[in-house]
């Protein structure tokens, strides 16, 4: 066990020994080497095989809404799970005093498809060091650099030290540009539109309609989601293209002003998918044109979501514009 | 009309026609279609399959396919009475249908009631809501002179959430007339004018009290009626084996393939609908 | 008798098949191989030692086919065509092409047959891809299949290096690979050498024995819930399953026509009722669905096991759910032990 597991292991008891949390939300060790799994500690003395490593890809704040709003949550956060947390709690998903948030700075989440595409699919071990992942194989042992294998949304990322804990564990990380997610948006932006509509095209055509994008973003927990609703029906349901490009589009809608770019969506996706271009871009426009970035706070309402009498289009009444 | 070329695709439905339609319930939610067969020669070969307790998929062609179980016996004439409820994509659909307007129809699918085995005995039918329409075709095949012989008594008990919803009223009005059955109807809460039972089907079922000697009880009805109307029957005597039931499911293939009705080793659309208690008891939990 | 086919010699072997069928092998997709027509740029893609990542399941069950179409105007119906092409499916591993053979259980009944199964099924030659090194998420051995097995398969290919030994298992088979050099008997020794290692070597993922009774009576078990809580409820382990079969049926209203889409027991919305009831309202019973209809209920339907081990739910569970550690916790869990809610 590292030393940042060993306090969280020790906060995580803490909390359930002295009832501060009826659940601490952290990962364990699965049962397959690239992919820590979600854990859900209810009793301080069964919390041993916690982990915590750059391989744990899931979002936890995705579990908050399977509970009722009476349960006491302890989770482990980082930048873009506080921020998912923050806008959960915003749309009232869970009472924020009902949450208690272990903050911890994020050195990035490691791509397994990226170790998969430098070694092969077929991984014994993954032991994920300070500047280096060593994998072991069949074929034998490979010492990454960790900084190649790093997520693309961890890339991008504007914050990875957690906001508004209730304690933080290990050092704050120096945060990165914050116009790195911009220069993606504006270079896909430059390429023509029938490159960038082909782009679309080949990334939505492979989709499976698994909707494991779907079940891996937080903010997707919508009790019936668009694909299921019959009356009307609002994409074809099969894989054709009109099916998958519909899914895709109007799945990145629902997120402006509340996806957080944690890009779990595009790691739980099995064939690859890029899908965070889109959210990204429409991050970038709630910027531009509401300075909104979804998830900084818990307060703050997001532009679609508020409501307020001088609204500058004409739909409000006593709005300016004509 | 729809007309429909000679294919063994079993996805393929046969044309109908809407002979008449009217609405069951005074809230407009339930409604009964009888259809008429396009070609004589899927008449010919419906009616050779056909049993009570069987059900066909209707489809409203750009909308989908329903389930819905067969509501009339074959003596009654050369049509299929359906009552649809109102409740999602396909069911609207068939609700806006007028007399003269097409539709598909797959089937007769499913086992149907056991009626062979069930000869010589007394029939305890109990229904609940629109469910009771299989019931209904059901005691209209025993009804016929030509097979009421084959039964002992007939009883019929029939609960709606309001009289407003009791179906196929006029008919079972009449066979208070009869007497060669008894029928009992119950609504959930109290009205004027009602002079029948008041009451959860279930606690009709225990002061009715019927005898379980040469009996054989068949239940049909929303899942929590179906859920205390069973041991209910269990309590006043009825062994499982001689408790039926129909199964809702999910269908949608109505050929065993789609995997949707799946219950543990049974399919419901091909090994069901209609189950004893005991078949039921011997499956997984998952209803 | 076994015959060689030289590797160099594949490409040019598929694509002058393709004068007399369609073929389809594993090819490159961005990063991972799937099964496509073998075209004129046509490179083949088995370097990975395991399957596609996409199941060939979909080359007998497309996972969106057409039904029927209808003509709104001439109120007409007509019956989707069923295939009439024959087809040469090369590379198939045998964990997937004894998958198809489980699905002829299903779409090939005698009651009802299939007949969009069923024109692909008859048309279609399988030559199978024997696996030498089994690799770290493979448990075919542990689910009544192997390596090598030839359950499906019109031949057998074993990677002798730069060669391939092709054992022709049926008369299609044979009729494929007629003009080849026929290997020595020292050869054939050594490809059952290969064949015998592979099998032996793979390990044991959980004991067979008794596992469906102990299943059966887990049914209440709170172990569900266990597995449950992580599980995001998407449809990967089923939809890249090769026996995973459900299927939905919806009419699009734009093409006019009705189509079946693959369908899953892990999606909510597959199992609630018209009534409004959902019999499986949560994942504990979705999981509990998808693990007992192959360790249990398709062992009522067939009497095999509806797995081969393929381990593609293995390998690509977000949350590194892995059905293997599934089933040895449930033999592990005493089942005596009541459901708590």
């Amino acid at each position: 066990m590292t030393e940042l597991e060993n306090r969280i292991l020790a906060e995580a008891q803490r909390l359930l020994s002295e009832n501060l949390a009826d659940v601490v939300i952290a990962f364990k060790q699965a049962d397959t080497p690239l992919r820590p799994q979600p854990a859900f500690f209810t009793d301080a003395e069964a919390v041993n095989d916690l982990v915590y490593n750059g391989l744990c890809q899931n979002n936890l704040a995705n579990y908050l809404t399977r509970y009722p709003r009476e349960k006491k949550i302890a989770m482990v956060v980082r930048g873009c799970e506080s921020r998912s947390v923050n806008a959960l709690v915003l749309e009232n998903q869970h009472p924020r005093e009902n949450l208690y948030l272990i903050g911890i700075p994020c050195e990035g989440i490691v791509d397994w498809r990226k170790i998969v595409e430098a070694v092969g699919e077929d991984v014994l071990s993954v032991q994920d060091q300070a500047d280096i992942v060593v994998v072991r194989t069949p074929k034998g042992e490979f010492t990454l650099d960790r900084a190649a294998l790093m997520h693309g949304s961890c890339l991008r990322c504007t914050q990875k030290n957690p906001l508004g804990t209730d304690v933080t564990i290990g050092k704050p990380v120096a945060e990165q540009d914050p116009h790195l997610l911009r220069e993606r948006v504006k270079n896909f932006e430059a390429l023509g539109i029938q490159t960038r509509y082909e782009y679309f095209r080949q990334e939505s055509e492979r989709c499976i309609r698994c909707y494991a994008c779907r079940e891996a973003c937080p903010m997707c927990y919508c009790e019936e989601c668009f694909v299921d609703h019959t009356g009307p029906r609002w994409t074809e349901s099969g894989v054709t293209p009109a099916g998958m490009q519909g899914w895709h589009i109007i799945r990145a809608f629902h997120q402006t002003g509340r996806c957080t770019s944690c890009g779990a969506c595009e790691r739980a996706c099995p064939m690859d998918i890029h899908m965070t271009y889109l959210t990204d871009k429409l991050n970038t426009d709630m910027y531009d044109k509401y300075q909104f970035v979804a998830g900084l706070d818990a307060k703050t309402q997001t532009p679609f979501a508020a409501f307020n009498l001088d609204d500058k289009n004409r739909f409000v009444a006593g709005g300016t514009s004509k | 009309m729809w007309t429909n070329p000679v294919n063994p695709n079993p996805y393929l439905p046969t044309p109908m026609r809407v002979l008449h339609a009217y609405y069951e319930s005074t809230d407009r939610s339930l409604k009964t279609l009888e259809l008429a067969f396009v070609n004589q020669q899927d008449r010919v070969r419906f009616f050779e399959k056909f049993n009570p307790g069987q059900f066909c998929q209707l489809s409203v062609f750009g909308k989908g396919e329903s389930p819905l179980g067969v509501a009339s016996a074959a003596w009654e004439g050369d049509f299929v009475r359906f009552t649809v409820q109102k409740m999602g994509l396909v069911t609207k659909a068939l609700h806006q249908l007028q007399p003269g307007d097409s539709l598909g129809l797959r089937g007769p699918l499913g086992n149907g009631f056991p009626l062979a085995d069930w000869k010589g005995k007394n029939l305890v039918i109990i229904g609940g809501g629109c469910a009771f329409s299989t019931l209904y075709a059901l005691t209209k095949h025993v009804q016929h002179a030509q097979n009421r012989a084959d039964f002992g008594e007939l009883i019929v008990i029939y609960g709606a959430r309001s009289s407003g919803l009791c179906m196929y009223k006029h008919d079972i009005q009449s066979w208070y007339q009869r007497d060669d059955m008894q029928v009992h109807q119950a609504i959930d809460v109290p009205e004027e004018d009602w002079s029948h039972h008041v009451g959860y089907v279930p606690d009709v079922v225990k002061q009715i009290a019927p005898s379980p000697v040469n009996s054989v009880a068949i239940v049909c009805g929303p899942p929590i009626m179906t859920k205390f109307t069973l041991p209910a029957l269990v309590g006043l005597g009825f062994p499982p084996e001689t408790i039926f039931t129909s199964l809702e499911k999910r269908m949608k293939c109505g050929l065993g393939k789609c995997g949707r009705c799946n219950i543990g080793s049974k399919y419901i659309c091909k090994d069901g609908p209609v189950f004893s208690l005991a078949e039921l008891n011997a499956l997984p939990a998952d209803i | 008798m076994t015959y060689l086919l030289k590797k160099s010699e594949v490409n040019q072997t598929l694509r002058a098949w393709t004068s007399k069928a369609h073929v389809y092998a594993p090819q490159k997709v961005q990063k991972y191989a799937q099964f496509l027509p073998v075209g004129e740029d046509f490179e083949l893609s088995v370097e990975e030692p395991h399957n596609t990542r996409f199941p060939p399941k979909a080359l007998f069950l497309p996972q969106s086919e057409t039904l029927l179409k209808y003509n709104p105007q001439k109120r007409e119906l007509e019956s989707a065509k069923t295939p009439d092409q024959p087809r040469i499916i090369f590379g198939i591993r045998p964990c997937d092409a004894k998958a198809v053979t489980l699905l002829d259980s299903v779409f090939s009944s005698e009651d009802n047959p299939d007949p969009f199964w069923q024109a692909r099924r008859d048309q279609s030659v399988l030559v199978g891809l024997g696996c030498d090194q089994p690799c770290a998420t493979c448990f075919c051995t542990s689910v009544e299949s192997g390596p090598f097995d030839r359950s499906g398969l019109d031949a057998i290919l074993t990677d002798l290096g730069d060669t391939y030994a092709v054992e022709p298992l049926t008369e299609r088979g044979v009729s494929l690979f007629e003009n080849l050099t026929v290997a020595s008997a020292e050869t054939t020794q050594t490809i059952q050498a290969i064949q015998e290692k592979a099998t032996r070597e793979m390990p044991i993922a959980f004991g067979r024995e008794g596992l469906k009774a102990h299943l059966d009576e887990l049914f209440e078990n709170e172990i569900w819930e266990d597995f449950a809580k992580s599980c995001l409820g998407c449809g990967i382990c089923t939809f890249l399953c090769p026996t995973c079969f459900c299927f939905d049926i919806v009419d699009e209203v734009r093409k006019s026509t009705r189509e079946r889409n693959w369908d899953t027991c892990m999606f909510k919305v597959y199992s609630i009722e018209a009534s409004g009831h959902n019999p499986r309202p949560s994942r504990r019973e979705r999981t509990r669905q998808r693990l007992m209809h192959k360790y249990s209920y398709w062992l009522d339907h067939t009497g095999q096991t509806g797995c081969t081990g393929c381990g593609r739910c293995v390998r690509y569970c977000p949350v590194g759910l892995d059905i293997r550690a599934m089933v040895r916790k449930s033999v592990a869990t005493p089942s005596e032990v009541p459901h708590v809610d």
